[in-house]
């Protein structure tokens, strides 16, 4: 599920616009992890080793961090940056940035603007649009439910075990149903097995 | 909110009713009147200091918890995570699974519906008080011996020396995850694959139920991750190095 989801990283030393902008954040449905940082000492360190789509800046850092961005947007390719500025009226230029909001900004600008910039980065797919299982993986989820192991349902099915993970990661993500007993549940009641063959629940 | 020792407790739940069933964990009763938090823990014979701490990290998620959780004793922590574990295995588990026993539906598939969720349930309640019966066995008095030979560290306890050579709290497997999962499966069900059931104000109270459920158990969790689980690690570290 993780995979459709866009991540943050906020670099702001106020709580309460760090709190502001997680709230706005946290409307939107597509959003991942949003990490916190008070100043740059990690920023680097964050970016290396979180998946981070979206960096904001606050203007105000940006004058120290001039190179620091730079090192940044060389590295991190696909990394989107806001940058968050003071007043609507400043007519400062910010190059290198994908977009600038502002704190006196209404929030339905403030909203358009930030989905626009997330279906810039996640398109809804799709593949997405339709979360029914396709008969292979209809199959799958019948052998599941009658207990048996990855192994045993690549035998069974003359797939790898390797293409049965794949399969279980899918059906994981189209149903939002992660468990054995689960899916299970979801076998029986969409008629893929008869309650009485299922494995578990015991 | 920071809530304080003289806050009023009417005035905490509320102002956030999530906290009802914490406080009927610490054994406090409704009428409370006007008692400050001070007052009430005196009357119950709480400690007032972990009682506020436990109330505050509860309520704020940005209230720096945990820190001063970490500097008392871990007894005090392991008692409140026992009274949950009762809370679970006792009273919340057996009235949603009642609940569910009550959803109605019409038709063919009115009886397997019925079963297949009850199975689910009870599958749940199993897995449930297999992990409570494991830590409570295992891991809550390792983690107390760990603190209790920490504090008399220049006399260690032979027996538990022993122990200390072999085990390591690193060692008991986490299954929060998958006892998480169940709960998000059975959450994606019935909103989305169960074909409703008749009585809708049930249904409404079963999800309900369990929204509440997963909550309270994260934050159980955090406690243990957070602070009983790291603190008694500390320790033990501090102590292998005596062997």
């Amino acid at each position: 599920m993780t995979t459709n989801k866009v991540s943050f990283l906020i670099l702001e030393k106020s709580y309460v616009i760090r709190s502001g902008l997680l709230k706005i954040l946290g409307d939107f449905p597509e959003t991942g992890k949003v990490y916190e940082l008070e100043d740059s000492r990690f920023l680097f360190k964050v970016l290396s080793r979180e998946q981070v789509d979206v960096l904001i800046v606050n203007a105000k850092l940006t004058v120290d961090l001039t190179d620091v961005l730079h090192k940044i947007r060389n590295k991190f390719d696909n990394l989107k940056l806001i940058i968050f500025v003071g007043t609507r009226r400043s007519e400062d230029n910010f190059p290198g940035f994908d977009l600038k909001i502002s704190v006196d900004e209404p929030k339905t600008d403030i909203i358009e603007k930030l989905q626009k910039l997330i279906q810039k980065i996640k398109p809804p797919e799709k593949e997405n649009l339709s979360e029914e299982l396709s008969e292979r993986e209809k199959d799958v989820v019948r052998q599941i439910a009658l207990g048996k192991t990855n192994k045993e349902i690549g035998e069974v099915l003359f797939i790898s075990t390797h293409t049965v993970i794949t399969h279980r990661k899918n059906i994981t993500r189209k149903l939002g149903i992660k468990t054995v007993s689960g899916l299970t549940v979801y076998a029986i009641l969409n008629n893929l097995i008869k309650i009485d063959d299922a494995a578990q629940p015991a | 909110m920071v809530i304080t020792k003289d806050t009023k407790i009417a005035d905490v739940i509320l102002k956030n009713h999530n906290l009802i069933p914490i406080i009927s964990r610490f054994g406090i009763k409704f009428g409370f009147g006007d008692k400050s938090i001070k007052q009430i823990c005196d009357s119950y014979d709480i400690n007032a200091d972990f009682f506020l701490e436990i109330v505050n990290a509860f309520n704020d998620k940005d209230y720096l918890p945990y820190r001063k959780l970490r500097e008392m004793p871990l007894n005090l922590t392991v008692n409140y995570l026992l009274k949950s574990h009762y809370y679970y295995n006792k009273i919340k588990l057996p009235f949603i699974e009642n609940l569910i026993s009550q959803l109605e539906w019409k038709g063919e598939d009115a009886e397997k519906n019925k079963s297949v969720l009850k199975k689910f349930f009870s599958q749940y309640r199993k897995e449930v008080n297999e992990h409570i019966i494991n830590e409570e066995k295992e891991i809550y008095p390792y983690i107390l011996e760990t603190e209790k030979n920490f504090l008399n560290r220049n006399n260690l306890n032979p027996e538990f020396t022993e122990k200390l050579k072999t085990k390591s709290i690193t060692d008991y497997a986490d299954t929060h995850e998958e006892l998480n999962s169940a709960l998000l499966d059975l959450k994606n069900i019935i909103i989305k694959y169960l074909n409703p059931p008749e009585n809708r104000e049930i249904t409404e109270q079963v999800l309900t139920e369990i929204f509440r459920l997963e909550k309270d158990m994260a934050d159980h969790t955090e406690l243990e991750d957070k602070v009983i689980v790291p603190v008694a690690a500390e320790m033990e570290k501090e102590l292998k190095k005596q062997l």
